[in-house]
């Protein structure tokens, strides 16, 4: 009959190809053993980079945790908001000022006015003055009581006019500070208004970036850590998938020792000494039956082995994926953004700082008003006194005048004119103390609109450019720490990641070693075809309950009887080992 | 630091015990068979024995009995790592003084876990 096989010419060639594969499953054992140490090796190396990594990624989760980074953008956000308000206050404060300096302006005209009154009047008082001198040396002995009312208006001439001067002097001087006021004002107004334009939209930039930078801090270390513990689970799978080389090493003896008893009853079946007919068909049926169970256990090595070498495979492309660009990058990026907002906190301490020496200034400027106030009120005491004095002359004068008679008619009309320019006077009187009291008003306002233009939002200013300080001075100590963390992370994966090659290598030759199964599957399958066809419906003639004692005796492995029941009773192939591990049983 | 000591005849799992331990500041001595195993057991104090079943020379269950015999021995908790699950082999562990059982291969977390609770 020809089977298409080669011709077996006797039982002792196939078991001859029996012992040359036990040989060639002893030479793999050997192999391996060597070969799954240097994986080992390798991994374990791996695993120490895993593990430094992972604690300097826990240490850097856990610093922008402690320092609660989350609490920096509503400090600088206070901050942004602190700014705004205090100038905007500040440009309130200065629109009020400018008010109360155009009042001024005006009042110091009004005065201009008065002073200008008052002097025309000390003119008058000084030609009535003179007349009555020469009407006295007219009138001779009758009139030197008149002496007296020359002598008064001449006082009161001189005394007006120094007056007069001194008030007009002191207005020039203040004119000149207002109207330097005003032009401070005037130009400052527009670069304040400036300076909130731009501080509110470099603010709003450093603000987008800082919540950018800051929500990146709080995400990217904790990710990376993900990453790195997902390569750790996977290593932790490599550490098992090499345990399991342990359970294949003992299937790899097992089957070898299968062998030989194979090869034995094999031996027995061709001896011719005992009775060919019964004992060639039973243990040539039972070798059969164990060749099965040893083809079955080779592909269940093979399944093993495939199952390490995905484990394998899983655990070098997560480790080659774990990128640390972004870690290390986020260190000095938010580095950058804190120095943005940094710059941004000092614009606003500078503005503050010339705003207080403007501040300084303008109430320099301004501070004279009240020394006004009070040279107006004494002015106007001295008016009101020179007013009743000039009523009391006028009353004398007309008494005296009319008790002469005609010979003091120009006397008389003398003190007509007097009464005229005090009535005058009054008059003017009654202006500068109208004067008096809007100044006195204009005072309260100017102190008010300075107070609010000196505190407009300092205080808080101040504390919200000391709150964000600190808490800038924390993220800079975290962005710091980042940084450095990330290069230690970086420094530890590029060594982790260039072990990859390394264990790819050898897993790669592991594999190889173990495609040498294939060869053994091979030989066996063949010495099995040529038993069948040397005695046709072998397979179905053995004792499974002999066959099962005869291999089981030896196994170490749960998995291995599994094999075997599957193999006697035809069924699937067990799965491979678990290398998510197994149960820990404590008595 | 904790000294524990492995008894496998595979290089690799004991170098997979060795790896897993040590990380965690354990101080690991190996042994390459239950006779090796003894001879260790004996001339150095052990606070854990981490021992295989199946090995030349003398297995597990047989190293366990003669360990619990040495002086300062005998409460040493010894734990079985082994490719074995059958009930009668844990009953014949038990038996000999094996503290718990732990079915190859291991996984690390819970090896850690184990010890820690053994050896405080």
């Amino acid at each position: 009959m020809n089977t298409g096989l080669p011709r077996m010419t006797s039982m002792l060639d196939w078991v001859a190809r029996l012992e040359n594969v036990t040989g060639k499953l002893q030479a793999l054992a050997c192999t391996t053993e060597t070969q799954v140490r240097s994986v080992a090796k390798v991994f374990e190396d791996m695993a120490g980079h895993t593990s430094t990594i992972l604690k300097t990624a826990a240490a850097l989760v856990g610093c922008v945790e402690k320092e609660n980074i989350a609490a920096v953008m509503p400090k600088v956000q206070i901050l942004g908001a602190a700014a705004r308000r205090f100038i905007g206050d500040r440009l309130q404060a200065s629109a009020g000022i400018l008010k109360t300096v155009d009042t001024e302006v005006n009042l110091l005209q009004q005065l201009s006015v008065v002073s200008r009154n008052q002097e025309a009047i000390a003119v008058q008082i000084k030609a009535l003055s003179v007349l009555t001198n020469i009407e006295v040396a007219h009138l001779g002995a009758v009139g030197a009581g008149f002496q007296y009312l020359a002598n008064e208006l001449a006082d009161f001439s001189r005394a007006v006019l120094s007056d007069t001067r001194e008030l007009t002097n002191h207005a020039e001087n203040r004119r000149h500070a207002i109207e330097e006021t005003r032009r401070v004002l005037s130009a400052e107004l527009p670069r304040q208004r400036e300076q909130l334009a731009r501080i509110e939209a470099d603010l709003g930039t450093a603000l987008k970036l800082v919540d950018s930078g800051l929500s990146e801090l709080s995400r990217t270390p904790a990710q990376f850590k993900v990453c790195v513990e997902d390569v750790a689970r996977q290593i932790a799978g490599v550490v098992a998938a090499i345990q399991a080389h342990d359970i294949t090493r003992q299937q790899i003896e097992h089957v070898q020792a299968a062998f030989a008893l194979i090869a034995a009853r094999m031996r027995t079946a061709e001896d011719p000494g005992k009775d060919p007919e019964k004992k060639d068909a039973s243990e040539l049926s039972q070798a059969y039956a164990g060749l099965t169970i040893q083809v079955y256990q080779l592909r269940t090595i093979e399944g093993t082995v495939a199952s390490w070498a995905a484990q394998i495979r899983t655990c070098m492309n997560g480790i080659l994926t774990v990128s640390t660009s972004e870690v290390v990058g986020i260190g000095p990026a938010v580095l950058e953004q804190e120095r943005e907002v940094s710059s941004q906190l000092a614009r606003i301490e500078l503005l503050e700082g010339e705003s207080q020496a403007y501040s300084a200034r303008i109430e320099r400027n301004l501070g004279g008003l009240s020394n006004l106030m009070e040279l107006v009120t004494e002015h106007v005491q001295r008016s009101k006194s020179i007013r009743d004095r000039l009523r009391l002359l006028t009353f004398n004068s007309i008494i005296e005048a009319s008790r002469l008679g005609t010979q003091a008619n120009a006397i008389l009309a003398i003190a007509k004119c007097i009464k005229e320019v005090a009535s005058e006077w009054n008059g003017i009187t009654d202006q500068s103390a109208n004067a008096m009291e809007r100044i006195a008003t204009l005072v309260t306002e100017t102190s008010g609109a300075m107070k609010m233009f000196s505190g407009a939002g300092s205080e808080t200013l101040r504390e919200a450019q000391a709150q964000t300080s600190a808490a800038l001075d924390n993220l800079r100590n975290v962005a710091a720490a980042a940084a450095g963390h990330a290069q230690e992370m970086k420094l530890a994966t590029d060594k982790m990641q260039s072990k990859a090659g390394e264990v790819k290598n050898s897993g790669d030759v592991l594999h190889a070693s173990f495609g040498n199964l294939d060869e053994v599957l091979c030989e066996v399958e063949f010495v099995q075809q040529h038993l069948e066809s040397h005695q046709p419906g072998l397979k179905h003639r053995y004792d499974a309950t002999a066959v099962e004692r005869m291999f089981s005796g030896s196994y170490t492995t749960e998995l291995e009887r599994q094999v075997l029941r599957a193999a006697l009773a035809g069924t699937a192939l067990p799965p491979p080992p678990t290398f998510a591990g197994n149960s820990v049983e404590l008595f | 630091m904790k000294r524990i000591l492995t008894v496998d005849d595979s290089a690799s799992v004991r170098q997979m015990v060795c790896f897993t331990l040590r990380s965690k500041g354990y101080e690991l001595v190996e042994a390459v068979d239950g006779k090796d195993g003894i001879g260790k057991a004996s001339a150095a104090k052990f606070d854990l024995i981490i021992t295989d079943l199946n090995m030349p020379n003398m297995d597990g269950i047989e190293m366990i009995a003669t360990v619990r015999k040495l002086a300062g021995c005998a409460f040493i908790p010894i734990l079985m790592l082994t490719t074995e699950s059958q009930a009668e082999k844990k009953d014949a562990g038990r038996r000999a003084g094996a503290t718990g059982w732990i079915v190859k291969p291991f996984n690390a977390d819970q090896l850690v876990a184990v010890v820690q609770k053994l050896v405080k």
